[in-house]
């Protein structure tokens, strides 16, 4: 039975069962679109940010908590005997209309719990989408989750009136997911994003897809990790990958016994991810069968930089861009600019601080017109792992997303 | 021997400034500074007011010789609230006349670096607000927004939403600045606040409770487990606060 709940209700129900994805991205659209009320900006715009320092860009709702499906780390797990709510299709397009005009947000994450069937489920969210497309005209940002096992003429439906539609993973490996979420495999969701990909357009889902895996849950090492976010941007063209530190919200033999989320590791392979996408890594450059995991207290491309050392120090002034790119505490962007500048004048050590090249860090690596930073005793590598700890500890607070806002 | 200062005078606008550096740079004037026409000149001031005609043409100019990025640099040095950006602006001009469009990667000279810091530090501005301006209801159906950015950046905000809210009427005030953004579903103007009036600040009938839903919504989205208060301080200073309604207690809101 369904009794009336208060849309405030509701709306605390439905954002509390949407906010473990990591998703938060609005930007990549280049949608050419008629509807006059709103539209996308290709480089997103964060709206606000919650108390845990996450971007608030979209509203991210489910459509119903509800779901048949027991996955043991999900919030909206059948078993769990929580306050069950759904929303109407005119529900979600008044919420997003007023929040769209006041400002709040950039448009509407819509995802939901599996209710009745894969296709009942679509066609619900596909119904609310449509009514905020065709009767108030929404030209607004719109990433909607596609129900896994949904028939392929509702992904097409759907992807024709989204701006991004993704699938997700949920855990790195198949054993993981037959453990925690036996009702659901990869080949379902593989062949969601095979349909996305093939099909994708200026109409057709035209910022791209991405996907999201719960860390910590399992027993996946960092390299089961990357091998599968390689292999999806691969094989999909996923736009992101999004990692998302596990967050015990439920007690389960099968779960690990955690109280606080792996927020660390979570932002290594954030580090890790943006040096396969920008910086043309490899996940064999960083990672092996013999170590298999990250250095919490470095991150991936100084941990790198320490075990090549013989690579290094690179010479700014001549050094080509793939060279550059691989100095700890070079940016794209700072690694552009000396490209450009090294034409004009010779760069010296006062001129990469204003270029923006984090010297603490990159001093160690590189060299200005072949004289080093400072003596040259310094360089061992125990001397310089040492300082470059502590430099990472002090950063290792502050959430990696900082670097995804304005890039993509 | 003391030699007076000789400070140039412009008249406020983008466009007076221009073609004041333009005509300094002409005759080879060097100028100690360049002041708008509210300068305080103090006792050994030499000000002059050349009266320089505001002619568009400067704008081709800039663009034919240095490239639309250029002009885009010394537009927000000059939105700016730097205290010389006035001659920031003359130098980078100077510098720009050298090295043309590729002034940009000299960053090596002090005034070409200033002036790539601040305008980037104005775009960052505006980007902001895009996302943190927020906007009430009012019972006229008018959309209304109060902000106090740093930097000059109404104009950015305006182009923004005249394309995302177009058939929607708007107004953005700088509280800072008195200037008014008013939009009537073709274009906005800048007026004054001393010569605009608005006709109502009492917001709808809906307004109240969509903040509720809104703030509802904002709480319930915070993961606690991962609570970081300094990192969302980072991305969103205290500074813009006052004007986010879901930073703010309702007995605050300055228009209910
Ligand atoms: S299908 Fe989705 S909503 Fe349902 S239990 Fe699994 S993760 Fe949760």
């Amino acid at each position: 039975m369904v009794i009336e709940m208060e849309l405030i209700e509701k709306l605390a129900i439905l954002a509390d069962g949407a906010k473990y994805d990591a998703s938060c991205s609005s930007s990549g659209s280049r949608r050419i679109s008629k509807n006059t009320f709103g539209n996308t900006s290709f480089s997103g715009i964060c709206h606000s940010f919650s108390s845990d320092g996450r971007c608030i860009s979209l509203l991210k709702i489910l459509m119903t908590n509800c779901c048949m499906f027991d996955c043991k780390y999900c919030l909206n797990r059948k078993s769990n005997d929580i306050k069950r709510a759904i929303f109407t299709p005119e529900e979600v397009c008044k919420i997003t209309i007023n929040f769209y005009k006041r400002n709040y947000i950039e448009g509407l994450f819509l995802s939901s719990g599996i209710i009745k069937s894969p296709d009942y489920t679509m066609e619900l969210m596909i119904e609310t989408i449509e009514l905020l497309r065709k009767k108030y005209h929404f030209g607004g940002y719109i990433h909607a989750k596609a129900i896994p096992k949904c028939s392929e003429y509702l992904l097409k439906k759907l992807g024709f009136l989204v701006d991004r539609l993704s699938a997700n993973i949920e855990l790195p490996t198949d054993e993981g997911l037959k453990l925690l979420a036996p009702n659901k495999n990869s080949s379902n969701v593989n062949k969601i994003m095979n349909y996305i990909n093939n099909n994708k357009s200026k109409k057709f889902v035209p910022a791209g897809q991405s996907t999201q895996m719960i860390i910590g849950a399992t027993k996946e090492t960092d390299l089961d990790v990357m091998k599968k976010s390689e292999f999806m941007y691969n094989k999909y063209k996923l736009k992101r990958v999004f990692y998302s530190a596990y967050v015990p919200v439920n007690k389960d033999k099968l779960l690990p016994t955690i109280k606080i989320p792996p927020l660390t590791r979570e932002n290594r392979l954030y580090q890790a991810d943006w040096l396969l996408r920008f910086y043309n890594f490899k996940v064999e450059d960083i990672l092996d069968k013999k170590n298999p995991n990250f250095n919490l207290l470095l991150d991936p491309k100084a941990d790198w930089a320490l075990r090549n050392l013989n690579e290094f120090p690179k010479e700014v002034n001549t050094c080509s861009y793939q060279d550059l790119l691989k100095i700890p505490g070079v940016g794209i962007v700072s690694a552009k600019r000396i490209i450009k500048s090294r034409n004009l004048f010779n760069i010296t050590f006062k001129d990469l601080k204003k270029m923006g090249i984090v010297l603490k860090r990159a001093k160690y690596f590189l060299t200005c017109n072949g004289r080093y930073f400072m003596d040259i005793n310094f360089f061992k590598s125990s001397f310089i792992e040492k300082n470059l700890i502590l430099e990472d500890k002090k950063n290792i607070t502050e959430n990696i997303e900082q670097l995804t806002l304005f890039n993509e | 021997m003391n030699k007076s200062k000789s400070i140039f005078l412009y008249n406020y606008s983008f466009l007076s400034l221009l073609n004041l550096i333009k005509k300094l740079i002409q005759n080879k004037i060097v100028p100690n500074d360049i002041k708008n026409y509210d300068y305080q000149a103090n006792l050994f001031d030499n000000t002059i007011n050349l009266k320089v005609p505001e002619d568009e043409k400067v704008i081709n100019d800039i663009i034919n010789h240095f490239g639309v990025n250029i002009l885009n640099i010394m537009f927000k040095v000059f939105l700016s609230n730097e205290q010389y950006k006035e001659l920031i602006i003359y130098y980078f001009w100077l510098y720009s006349i050298k090295y043309k469009n590729k002034v940009v990667y000299m960053r090596n000279l002090k005034v070409v670096n200033k002036a790539l810091k601040i305008s980037k530090y104005v775009g960052k501005e505006a980007h902001r607000l895009k996302g943190f301006l927020r906007f009430s209801e009012l019972e006229n159906n008018v959309l209304y927004a109060e902000m106090a950015p740093e930097n000059n950046i109404i104009i950015f905000l305006s182009m923004h939403f005249k394309k995302r809210l177009k058939n929607e009427f708007w107004i953005i005030k700088d509280v800072k600045r008195g200037i008014l953004s008013v939009y009537n579903k073709k274009d906005y103007f800048f007026i004054n606040e001393n010569e605009y009036k608005l006709l109502t600040k009492n917001v709808s009938n809906e307004e109240k409770n969509i903040r509720n839903l809104w703030k509802t919504f904002y709480k319930n989205i915070s993961i606690n487990e991962r609570k970081n208060i300094r990192c969302q301080m980072n991305f969103m200073p205290k500074k813009y606060w006052q004007y986010i309604t879901e930073m703010r207690d309702d007995n605050e809101e300055n228009y209910k």
